[in-house]
């Protein structure tokens, strides 16, 4: 007892010792490019302006990761690339790309290891956080969502990422692609004779007999592609501000009209529907429950991403109704 | 203190033993009847409530057989098992907290604060995250030994000859804190896969169907009967280990009878709903508290029966409240533990005004009594100074971007590149606002410990820090977009607000030790039950950045951020080391200062208020910290004895150290992950603290 709190110590101040003494981690040298300077004013109200579009570019949400991947520059570094590749299907980031954590607090430290010219985050992020990062690398402040103007606010965020990237051109083409690809599917429900159909977009989760169901109200990103595509939204009520979410259980279901077209995100969640919902006797009654009328989308689709997401998401809709 | 006199009002404090255990009287029996009338009326209540717009009338007819086919599925399949649900719940938790009381002799012994729902919790968060899908009996058994597991070890840390309440629910509160840190940990890590877990661990009675209810509704049934066919020994065994020897009790036996029949009830309940708060402390303890009025309604065979009633009338009435206030749908976004633990909350504060006031010396059993040399004390926090800056330097350099000595050179020097300069620069603020908050915290718990003269007393334990959490969080959920300061403000009022209300109401009586924890417990549990709802009510998709937060995380601090901080540290430390003296008579007992001429209740204030402006500012700094407060002062007085001139500046060093190292694990050990300090702390200190109660085993 007596000597060993020296002994630790010793140890202790020993390989600090041999820490110190080695030398550095980085050389210092500086590099310049000399393109047009590009600049777009974020959510905050501040302007963002580079000396030329960014080519090494970090991405903190998805959304913005998935804009990037779409407008054909590969993020240098995204946060969570495992928890991405699982919900963000429709643009697959390559193994270039580093992991810097978590989405609520990303590693400081791994961002400016990457050097980046653009840090892509959204208004989730930390103040003080944000903050951090510009004293590296100019920061793009965009806001998630929003519930008022979901789909404005999608093609403001994917045309800022494009102003800053260089990518403006790709930016129209993929708008463009998407214009055509929701008058397509409006089109196919037309043809089908679905026009005006009632949906119940929505996804859920389970825990031990706990069920919550997670209705998209109108403003929810993906409920306004489907409003385009010529469907209503059944949902009565109102979700947050910002994404259009709200919850229920099971019984709130029964205030859906009988012949809403009930449409299930992801097959991840979807299980919530094929195991712990299958014999319950109030899902049973439901008259969309019994004329077959649930349909589960692909997986994969992220509900608050970019065009490549709502492509995936037209097409599966199209599909399950039309099919 | 005698054995069973935190167990019962002091009404029954001595006499024959026919006294003690009266004979079942009509009256009684008479006011269970009530409580069953009283029940049944809150469930009828309550089965009309509910998302579905269904009339009570249809649902009649479908209880008759005449109801329309979706009715009849409502009331089956949702409203039914709801309310049985909420039935076995109330039953489980009420019986489980009276068996526990009666074993423990300890009115506040219960499945919350021996550990037994955060061990069940933990063992089945712990098994969902690694995708293990298990039957629900299979589940029931995980939480079983999950609770077992988490409450063997608080009895035995508990055990010995001095069984006191406060060493009970010191170790119960630290085994609990522990392992709702590793559940956090692991929600945080896997925020996806356990999106359902969040609410369901603030417990929630709502039910797919009758298939849980009817798994766990016999074993909670079974463990209700054995718990009556043993009534009588526990009657005997509420009576003390000798006396009840004396009558042919096997006490060791009729004691293992009791927790596992408690521990098995508790599992049960949380596979149903979760852990459900406070139910098992509040139900139990009213019912006790009415047995003191009524004759005959001690006698287990009675007092049993009495607090499921009581657990089933808590949770039906904390679920037709919520839904009466909220609407119908509220049940789903609110869980009901939420309400139970306010109103449980509530409860222990009103419980502990009526209390007699009593300052039992409860810290002996951890207050080193032995001398310790001057020379081994300067030693020991020369060591310790040395240890921190070595921690200190070490943190600097570790982290997701390991960094060098050199580098560390070249900034200080104003030579390095921009990577180092960012990197340190971002991260100095973070290590020294983990070794400051981490300094201030076992300061403010130091003082705590010595002025109430408590052990538990620590500023997280009484719920300042919670009361911070709070405000904060409340800043946090209206204005998202708050600056630093609107936060910190928000922090200091909710920390200021806790105190008042704690010290406040503790001052009758001068800050008598059981008063102080009861009501300190139930600001704590009530300020987490708030910072949940608001949570869960305003900003459900943001329950990751508020979780880090009231975990207590140095992420993205800045260094003007701990100017407040630091200066109250560097006001409060002269001001303590002065009042050294002061701290050492209070600590000793009351009626030395008194002789010596100090004024107690002004010492005793003035001290209390540092220690609250410590904890508000180490709160706005890095969030709700939770064990350093404890631990840190009980390492310090272990190292040194108990003469605050070395306990004070040894506390405040092991606390730096303490938060420091776990701010560096967090930040490197699942890097570029992170995981808040406040979580490591207490993984960290858990360990450190089962040990220190170990070794003071007699």
């Amino acid at each position: 007892m007596k000597t060993s709190p020296l002994a630790v110590l010793s140890l202790v101040a020993a390989s600090a010792l041999v820490l110190t003494g080695c030398g550095t981690t980085e050389d210092t040298t500086e590099t310049d490019s000399g393109a047009a300077t590009v600049s777009v004013v974020d959510d905050r109200g501040e302007t963002i302006e580079l000396d030329g579009p960014a080519t090494k570019v970090v991405a903190l949400e998805w959304n913005a990761a998935e804009s990037l991947v779409s407008l054909g520059v590969m993020p240098t570094g995204i946060s969570d690339i495992a928890g991405y590749t699982d919900y963000v299907q429709a643009a697959p980031v390559d193994d270039t790309v580093t992991d810097v954590g978590m989405r609520g607090e990303p590693s400081v430290d791994a961002i400016a290891g990457l050097a980046p010219d653009l840090v892509v985050v959204t208004n989730d992020l930390a103040e003080t956080a944000i903050t951090q990062i510009e004293e590296i690398a100019p920061v793009l402040v965009l806001r998630g969502a929003d519930a008022s103007d979901a789909i404005g606010q999608m093609e403001k965020n994917l045309g800022d990422i494009a102003t800053l990237t260089g990518t403006e051109d790709e930016a129209e083409t993929l708008l463009a692609d998407l214009d055509a690809k929701i008058a397509e599917g409006k089109a196919a429900i037309e043809e089908a004779g679905l026009d005006g159909t009632a949906i119940a977009l929505n996804d859920a989760y389970a825990y031990n007999g706990a069920i919550t169901i997670r209705p998209f109200y109108q403003g929810a990103l993906l409920t306004d592609v489907a409003e385009q595509l010529g469907l209503v939204s059944a949902w009565e009520g109102e979700g947050d501000e910002n994404y259009g979410l709200g919850e229920t259980d099971v019984e709130g279901l029964t205030a859906l009209p009988a012949d809403v077209k009930y449409l299930v995100l992801g097959s991840q969640e979807g299980t919530v529907y094929s195991n712990e919902l299958a014999a319950n006797p109030i899902w049973t009654s439901l008259p969309f429950v019994q004329s077959g009328d649930v349909y589960t989308l692909t997986d994969g689709i992220w509900p608050f991403g970019g065009p490549a997401s709502i492509d995936l998401f037209v097409d599966s809709v199209v599909d399950s109704l039309t099919s | 203190m005698t054995r069973s006199s935190t167990l019962s009002p002091p009404e029954n404090a001595d006499g024959a033993l026919a006294d003690r255990v009266p004979p079942i009287r009509f009256g009684a029996v008479a006011l269970l009847a009530l409580g069953v009338v009283l029940a049944v009326v809150l469930g009828a209540v309550h089965i009309t409530q509910g998302s579905a717009d269904v009339s009570p009338l249809d649902l009649f007819a479908s209880l008759t057989g005449a109801g329309n086919d979706q009715a009849t599925a409502i009331l089956v399949a949702s409203r039914l098992p709801r309310l049985m649900a909420g039935v076995i719940v109330g039953v489980a938790l009420g019986v489980a907290g009276v068996l526990l009381q009666t074993v423990a002799r300890n009115i506040l012994a219960s499945p919350d604060t021996l550990a037994v729902n955060a061990g069940a919790y933990f063992a089945v968060v712990a098994f969902s995250v690694f995708g293990l899908s298990l039957p629900l009996l299979a589940s029931g058994a995980v939480a079983f030994v999950g609770g077992l597991a988490a409450a063997a070890l608080v009895l035995a840390l508990s055990a010995g000859r001095e069984t006191g309440t406060v060493r009970l629910i010191l170790a119960g509160s630290a085994i609990a804190l522990a392992l709702g840190s590793a559940t956090t940990v692991l929600l945080l890590l896997f925020p996806e896969r356990t999106i359902g877990l969040y609410a369901w661990g603030q417990g929630t009675i709502g039910q797919n169907g009758s298939t849980v209810v009817s798994t766990f509704g016999p074993v909670i049934v079974v463990g209700a009967v054995l718990a009556l066919l043993f009534a009588r020994r526990f009657d005997l065994l509420a009576l003390g280990d000798d006396t009840a020897s004396v009558l042919g009790v096997n006490v060791r036996r009729a004691q293992l009878i009791g927790v596992l029949v408690a521990i098995v009830l508790s599992a049960a309940a949380v596979n149903v709903a979760g852990p459900i708060g406070f139910v098992g402390l509040a139900a139990p303890a009213i019912a006790r508290l009415i047995a003191a009025k009524v004759p005959g309604m001690q006698r287990h065979i009675l007092l049993i029966p009495a607090a499921a009633i009581l657990g089933v009338i808590v949770v039906l009435g904390a679920d037709v409240l919520l839904r009466l206030v909220f609407g119908g749908a509220a049940g789903v976004e609110v869980p009901t533990g939420v309400v139970t633990t306010i109103f449980g909350a509530v409860f222990l504060v009103a419980l502990a005004l009526r209390m007699r006031a009593s300052s039992e010396a409860a810290g002996r059993g951890l207050v080193s009594s032995r001398t310790v040399s001057t020379r081994r004390r300067i030693t020991l926090s020369g060591i310790a100074a040395v240890l921190l800056v070595v921690v200190v330097v070490a943190s600097l350099l570790l982290g997701d971007t390991k960094l060098l000595g050199g580098d560390l050179v070249n900034w200080v020097t104003g030579q390095s590149g921009p990577i180092v300069d960012f990197v340190l620069g971002t991260r100095a603020p973070r290590v020294f606002a983990a070794a400051l908050a981490g300094a201030a915290f076992a300061l403010a718990g130091a003082v705590v410990q010595a002025v109430s003269r408590n052990p538990l007393a620590e500023p997280a334990i009484l719920g300042v820090t919670g009361g911070a959490g709070l405000g904060a969080v409340f800043v946090i959920t209206l204005w998202p977009v708050a600056s630093f300061v609107a936060v910190t403000g928000g922090g200091l009022i909710g920390a200021v607000g806790a105190a008042v209300i704690v010290f406040g109401l503790a001052a009758r009586g001068g800050f008598a030790n059981n008063r102080l924890i009861l009501i300190g417990l139930g600001v704590s549990a009530a300020a987490a039950a708030g910072v949940s709802m608001l949570i869960i009510a305003t900003d459900p998709y943001n329950g990751a950045k508020a979780l880090t937060w009231l975990s207590g995380s140095t992420y993205g601090r800045t260094l003007p951020q701990l100017v407040p901080l630091a200066i109250a540290l560097v006001f409060a430390l002269p001001v303590l080391l002065s009042a050294r003296r002061e701290l050492d008579l209070l600590a000793f007992d009351d009626d030395t200062p008194r002789v010596l001429g100090i004024r107690i209740a002004p010492a005793r204030l003035g001290l209390l208020a540092v220690s609250v402006v410590l904890t508000a500012a180490a709160v706005a700094a890095v969030g709700s910290i939770g064990f350093v407060g404890l631990v840190a002062p009980h390492a310090a007085r272990a190292l040194v004895g108990a003469r605050h001139s070395a306990v004070l500046p040894l506390s405040a060093l092991l606390g730096a150290i303490l938060v420091c190292v776990a701010d560096t694990l967090g930040r490197t050990a699942i890097a570029p992950a992170q995981l808040p300090a406040g979580l490591l702390t207490a993984v960290v200190g858990a360990p450190y603290f089962v040990w220190l109660l170990w070794r003071s085993r007699r």
